[in-house]
């Protein structure tokens, strides 16, 4: 590489090399003339060649968002970098430099065209994202592992694959190897695959590569399992019950009660603790089923809401389209004669007429625009009412529920008291007989301890279902608020456009009258 | 000078030319004068014509028994079994006690005499028969077939019962027959089918007795009752949106609607009164003989088949009625092959109030009781029980009488209509039926050349002289060609193909075949690459429609302008008219955005305008506009202008940034130019598409051919051809198949006691007998033919010697007797001369044959291989 340094001066991508490559290449002739009067924005290009430039760095392109081609072989680049912006980028090529591994590729989801050829790369990966990728160019590299070829199974549309070059084409099996492991390649180093290479490949190596299909299964089917639970469990938490459907809340209650641990090793308290979680766990599946069955309703409501909203605007737009339509037909045909008139006076006339019609034609637009928003306003405010007296009801109907539960705690609570209480009579009395951890028997020093500790755990478990509760219904009323709000925003957005759309076209349909009139005066 | 002299010379040229221009346009004048006085002549022509009538005096087509050609019916036909006479004396007692039981009735139609003369009970007439062809399973095409396929032949009286009734074979021999013949063979043909059928005597009105379907619509022409769709009820949702608040007054609302109402109401009195009068004016002149007429149909029963509901045909017209039709005035009987019953039921009110439960004694007497019962409907069995005990005293005689006594098998022949006779339908496979203002006329296919099957005329008045709309049906044309519908009145023709066609058209309508006139065209789009469903032109614009294009084209239409005038003539497609316009409508591409998505293209020519309007968008009311002025001005240094701001006038519902590039209008307005070169080449290839279609469709009119179906085996020439081949090659494997299995040995075989082994003696001398028996025979025959050959000559001989003889006193006819028989002679002589060579050269062969043949034969081969 010093040795490259001494004899080449590399260069920069700079404006100046941008401006002349964007020129150089842009719309020719005519077109050109055009492009030159008004300058070309870098936004616009859409392809771009520096090649033979001497570059080593790749920056300054951020500002090519649109550029779906993009040429940098033939400089001496070593490392990708900088292309991060070019999002849109097809097609890339990066042949013929100092490239030692592949990086930097990750938002170029669009790339369907890669050319690394004769880089130093001796590894194939970094390459995730690229789902697209059809024509992989990585020749005269370094790559000399013939299992990394596998890496190339995750690209499904890769249909043309360049090796040649490397130092895994030396490997007796080289061909076979990538036939059998990329069955679904149709050319390799640039010639078609033929057949009969395939159906060799695919003998040798059946076995293995039914392996690493078992695998890739395996990983696919588990990823779709999560999936599935993720989304099992998004339609909960939409429905704010996430959790609910089973022992999960009761168990964070004990999850880290040392004392309750303790305390469960007194005779007695197992068995209330099993009655305690079956009753809890029935409630908690009340809720959970009252919550779905609340969100289906929250849904419906919604989604008519939407409906009727839908309705109403498309009625609303026909009776605009229609209105327009009607006068553009008149509109065009006065323009026309006044256009072919050659009476001053009758123009003038005329010109006064039409700019009365448009007036009118504002006037209809916006009575239109304004019908609707009462109209609108009124459904909304309906839609907001019902929705929040919705929620309302869910409310109160989680806090009956949480109540039970609280009220469960409270029967436990008392319970495991009563028994706690007895037992340190009974160790008092000596009368005790059976053993107990240590850690256990040393909580039962004294009455104090030991009403302390089970008030504690009380208290904890109190709290949790508390925060459970708090959670429910914040997160409830949350949504409640979102959507009313989104309601009266996404209403207000749509009267501010159809008033400025209406404005908009007024003042052009004006314009195009006044310069009519310009028009002819000058004649 | 020159120049001068140029300039003269030019003048010269344009007043010649401007000569020529007016000469022709005179010519033209005068042409058009011609035409609009040839027009008036042809109106006058057609109301001079149409004026003149002609009455052609009707034969009246007849159906005797002296037509009937009775020679070679079989017996049954001819005489009367036992059974049958049993039968005969039977319904002459039932109607003995008929006529005293009711003596103010018509006597009964119970065995009318048959071509033969013999007497026939009328169900053994009946001959149930299911045809073998699958058209005819169904009662609505058997009716159609015996009503085209016979011809109508009034009664001898119409209010008088026939004294003959014809047996079903010989109506269809003839293709002949009255109301009974015709109902006869349909219920025949119905029984046979499954059908719950009966022949039924009665009376009907005048129209239905003489086939008079004047006063009826054609069947063809009746609308479709259209199905009203009920308009789904809007569901006020909860959250529909209130409708604005009407601020008009109630009060005048009211009272506009009131007046409206009004004026409605008066029309429909109106439209009204206009309908009961043109009603009355239809109504036929009251028959004197109403209710006397006698005629004869089919009762089908309901119950088998899946038949919901019994219903009559009448057989002259195929048509079905309801059994409370008016037409039908009254029945006297019913029968089917198994019974008679009489109608016991009064016909006051026409059959309107008439029931057929068959079982029901009181209300249908039966002639025999030992046949199956048709049901009896149970409730009403019960209820009728105690009524009709006081019949049953009568009828008791009478049922003993017919106990156990079957109808006897039908004496007809079975029946039976060749493939020929099915397909020809109609007697001589021609049918014209008189509707009301409308004529129907039937063909059967390949009868006409042009592939005609039927056309149906609609006339203008009851009396049938204008014609209005002439529809005509085409069958197995090649063109597939299926209908054509000619307006009189717009002079409109609309023609109707299948799909299949290489043009891929489906309608065409136009007034003349002449190029840039009025005509639209339909096609099957998703037959064309270009998926074009319709073209309309006329004379100064074409309109196409388009479905299913990749390229979302929807419309586009076409305005020209007036074609310059040259003088020397042009075809169409030398001087192409000049495109004013060019509209193109798009479909909407959703892959792209609304505001880049082209609704409308136009091309103004004329002006060197192109106006863009694009599709808007989904919640938008007003639509993106771009407008291009083509100039290829100079600006004031003499620089070509390429592009400015002001040659792209465009609205964007929302002003995006690349779009006021010039660059980006510059490159848009060079595509569109192209596109418009496009759009003009499309439109010039459309234009030839016209006149191509046209010129086939004229040669097809010319040519017209038949397509014949592979199946066909009458028609399809080749085929037939080719299974005639095949048939003489069967009969020629035949024979030889019978030559080899000739057995030589028989006869002699037949010598030696049979079933004993031979002995090699005994095969020795078969063998040579046989050879000797087939030297006996070769040699025999070549005496035969020498024999002959001697007898020839001799005769020549003697004829020579005579002619020589009396050569002098010979007359010419004589003479030229003579030569003929000179010649025939010697060619007789020649040939057995040349037989007989032949047979010498080939008997010692044939003998050789044989005796090889005898070597080899199984029966031989043991006892003889020994000397081979």
């Amino acid at each position: 590489m010093i040795r490259l340094y001494d004899t080449i001066e590399p260069n920069v991508i700079d404006e100046e090399l941008l401006k002349l490559a964007v020129e150089e290449q842009g719309p020719q002739e005519a077109a050109g003339q055009v492009a030159k009067q008004e300058g070309i924005n870098f936004k616009d290009v859409k392809s771009l060649q520096l090649d033979f430039q001497n570059i080593l760095r790749i920056d300054n392109l951020w500002q090519f968002e649109s550029l779906t081609k993009l040429q940098l072989d033939n400089n001496i680049i070593e490392k990708i970098d900088g292309l991060e912006s070019l999002v849109n980028l097809v097609w890339l090529d990066l042949s013929f430099n100092n490239i030692e591994s592949i990086e930097g590729l990750d938002t170029l989801v669009k790339l369907e065209d890669l050319s690394l050829f004769s880089n130093r790369i001796s590894k194939m990966d970094a390459m995730d994202t690229l789902v697209k990728l059809q024509v992989f160019s990585i020749g005269n590299n370094m790559l000399d592992n013939l299992l990394n070829v596998i890496y190339l199974r995750r690209f499904p549309f890769l249909r043309s694959l360049n090796l040649a070059g490397n130092p895994i084409c030396e490997e007796e099996d080289y061909k076979l190897f990538v036939t059998a492991y990329l069955p679904d390649l149709v050319y390799l180093d640039f010639r078609l695959i033929d057949p009969h290479t395939a159906k060799l490949g695919d003998a040798k190596y059946q076995y293995s590569i039914y392996e690493l299909k078992h695998r890739e299964n395996y990983i696919q089917s588990k990823l779709e399992e999560e999936q599935a639970n993720i989304a099992e469990l998004e339609k909960h938490k939409a429905a704010y019950v996430e959790y609910l459907n089973g022992p999960y809340l009761f168990d964070s209650l004990y999850l880290d009660d040392i004392e309750a641990a303790k305390l469960a090793y007194l005779p007695g308290v197992p068995e209330l603790l099993e009655t305690y979680k079956t009753k809890f766990v029935t409630v908690c599946q009340t809720l959970f089923d009252y919550g779905l069955i609340q969100e289906e309703k929250r849904k419906a409501e919604v989604a008519i809401f939407y409906e009727c909203l839908e309705e109403a605007l498309q009625d609303n737009r026909a009776i605009g389209l229609k209105t327009i339509e009607d006068f553009e037909k008149i509109h065009f045909a006065a323009l026309h004669t006044i256009r072919n008139a050659n009476d001053l006076q009758f123009v003038d006339t005329k010109l006064s007429e039409c700019a009365e019609e448009i007036s009118q034609l504002f006037d209809v637009l916006m009575t239109l625009e304004m019908q609707l928003v009462e109209q609108l306003e009124e459904s909304i405010n309906s839609f907001e009412r019902n929705i929040i007296d919705m929620v309302g009801v869910f409310v109160e109907n989680v806090q009956g529920l949480m109540a039970q539960c609280r009220d469960l705690e409270n029967h436990h609570h008392e319970k495991l008291l009563e028994i706690s209480i007895n037992t340190l009579e009974k160790i008092v009395k000596s009368e005790f007989d059976e053993d107990l951890p240590d850690d256990v028997r040393t909580l039962f020093s004294d009455k104090d301890t030991v009403v302390n500790a089970v008030g504690a755990s009380h208290d904890m478990h109190l709290l949790k279902i508390d925060n459970r509760e708090d959670d429910l219904i914040t997160n409830v009323t949350n949504w409640c608020t979102a959507i009313v709000n989104k309601v009266h925003d996404d209403e207000l957005n749509r009267n501010r456009k159809r008033v400025k759309e209406i404005n908009q076209y007024v003042d052009h349909l004006q314009n195009e009258l006044d310069n009519l009139d310009f028009g002819d005066l000058t004649d | 000078m020159e120049v001068l002299k140029e300039k003269v010379e030019e003048e010269e040229a344009a007043e010649r030319e401007a000569e020529a221009e007016q000469a022709a346009r005179r010519a033209a004048e005068r042409e058009r004068e011609d035409v609009t006085l040839n027009r008036e002549d042809l109106i006058d022509l057609e109301q001079k014509l149409s004026e003149i009538e002609v009455h052609i005096p009707e034969v009246p087509v007849t159906f005797t028994k002296s037509t009937i050609d009775t020679s070679t019916l079989p017996a049954s036909y001819r005489t009367n079994t036992a059974k049958e006479q049993l039968l005969l004396q039977v319904a002459d007692n039932f109607a003995r006690q008929y006529s005293h039981l009711c003596p103010d009735r018509e006597p009964l139609f119970l065995h009318p005499l048959n071509e033969c003369d013999v007497p026939k009970f009328v169900s053994t007439t009946i001959r149930p028969t299911l045809m073998p062809y699958p058209e005819l399973y169904n009662w609505d095409s058997c009716a159609d077939f015996v009503s085209d396929f016979l011809t109508m032949v009034p009664l001898p009286s119409a209010i008088k019962l026939p004294e003959y009734l014809f047996s079903p074979t010989s109506v269809l021999k003839y293709q002949k027959g009255n109301c009974f013949d015709f109902s006869i063979l349909l219920c025949s043909m119905l029984i046979g089918a499954g059908y719950d059928a009966y022949c039924v005597s009665g009376y009907a009105s005048q129209d239905l007795c003489s086939m008079d379907l004047t006063r009826e619509v054609c069947p063809l022409l009746k609308k479709s009752k259209e199905v009203v769709v009920e308009k789904e009820k809007v569901v006020l949702k909860k959250y529909t949106v209130k409708p604005p608040r009407d601020l008009r007054s109630k009060f005048e609302l009211g009272q506009i609607a009131k007046k409206e109402a009004e004026i409605t109401a008066a029309e429909e009195k109106k439209r009204k009164e206009e309908e009961e009068r043109l009603l009355e004016l239809d109504k036929p002149p009251p028959d004197p003989m109403r209710g006397l007429r006698i005629h004869a149909w089919v009762l089908v029963l309901c119950g088998r088949r899946e038949v919901p509901e019994s219903f009559f045909i009448d057989p002259f017209t195929a048509r079905s009625y309801s059994t409370q039709d008016e037409h039908f005035l009254g029945i006297e009987s019913i029968w089917n092959h198994k019974n008679y019953w009489v109608n016991m039921q009064d016909c006051w009110n026409g059959c309107k109030d008439l029931t057929f439960d068959l079982g029901d004694p009181v209300r249908w007497e039966f002639l025999l009781l030992g046949t199956e019962k048709p049901y009896l409907s149970l409730l009403e069995s019960e209820e009728e029980e105690d009524l009709g005990e006081d019949d049953d005293v009568e009828n008791m005689d009478k049922e003993d009488e017919g106990k156990n006594f079957d109808m006897p098998c039908s004496w007809v022949e079975q029946i039976s209509i060749s493939a020929k006779d099915f397909e020809t339908r109609c007697p001589q496979g021609r049918k014209v039926i008189q509707y009301k203002q409308a004529k129907l006329e039937k063909w059967s296919p390949y009868l006409n050349g042009n592939g005609l099957v039927s056309r149906l005329t609609v006339y203008e008045d009851v009396d049938c002289r204008k014609a209005v709309e002439v529809k005509e049906w085409y069958k197995n044309r090649e063109d597939l060609l299926e209908m054509r519908q000619v307006d009189k009145v717009l002079n409109l023709t609309t023609e109707y193909f299948k799909p299949g066609h290489f043009l891929a058209l489906r309608v065409h309508i136009y007034k003349t075949m002449i190029p840039e006139t009025d005509r639209t065209m339909e096609f099957y789009h998703t037959a064309r690459v270009d998926g074009l469903v319709k073209r309309s032109e006329t004379p100064r614009s074409m309109t196409e429609y388009y479905e299913g294009r990749p390229d979302f084209l929807a419309y586009r239409h076409v305005e020209y302008g007036v074609r310059t005038k040259k003088f020397i003539i042009n075809t169409a497609d030398t001087n192409p008219r000049p495109m004013m316009k060019i509209t193109e409508r798009f479909n909407r591409n959703l892959a792209k955005l609304a505001d880049d998505d082209v609704a409308e293209r136009i091309f103004v020519v004329s002006d060197e305008r192109i106006q863009l309007r694009y599709h808007c968008r989904t919640d938008y009311i007003t639509t993106s506009k771009r407008e291009f002025q083509k100039r290829n001005d100079v600006d004031n240094k003499g620089n070509k202008i390429i592009m400015t701001p002001d040659m792209c006038i465009s609205y964007e519902v929302e002003p995006r940034e690349h779009t006021k590039k010039l660059l980006f209008q510059y490159e848009m307005m060079m595509d569109l130019k192209n596109e418009e070169k496009m759009s003009k080449h499309q439109v010039w290839e459309s234009e030839m598409e016209v006149l191509e279609i046209l010129k086939v469709r004229e040669e097809e009119e010319d040519t017209h051919n038949l397509t014949i179906s592979i199946y066909d085996t009458k028609r399809n020439e080749k085929s037939k051809e080719q299974r005639e081949a095949l048939e003489r090659q069967a009969q020629e494997e035949h024979i030889r198949q019978v030559e080899a299995e000739l057995d030589y040995l028989a006869p002699f075989l037949v010598q030696l006691p049979p079933g004993e082994k031979l002995t090699r003696w005994q095969a020795l001398r078969l063998k040579d007998e046989c050879l000797n028996d087939f030297k006996q025979r070769l040699i025999d025959k070549a005496n035969l033919i020498q024999a002959r050959f001697e007898k020839e000559t001799q005769e020549l001989q003697k004829k020579q010697q005579w002619y020589q003889e009396n050569q002098v006193t010979m007359t010419v006819e004589d003479e030229d007797a003579y030569l003929t028989y000179c010649s025939q002679a010697m060619f007789r002589i020649r040939i057995l001369e040349q037989r007989l060579n032949r047979h010498k050269e080939l008997a010692p062969q044939k003998y050789l044959a044989l005796e090889e043949k005898l070597y080899r034969d199984p029966r031989l081969i043991e006892y003889l291989k020994v000397f081979v």
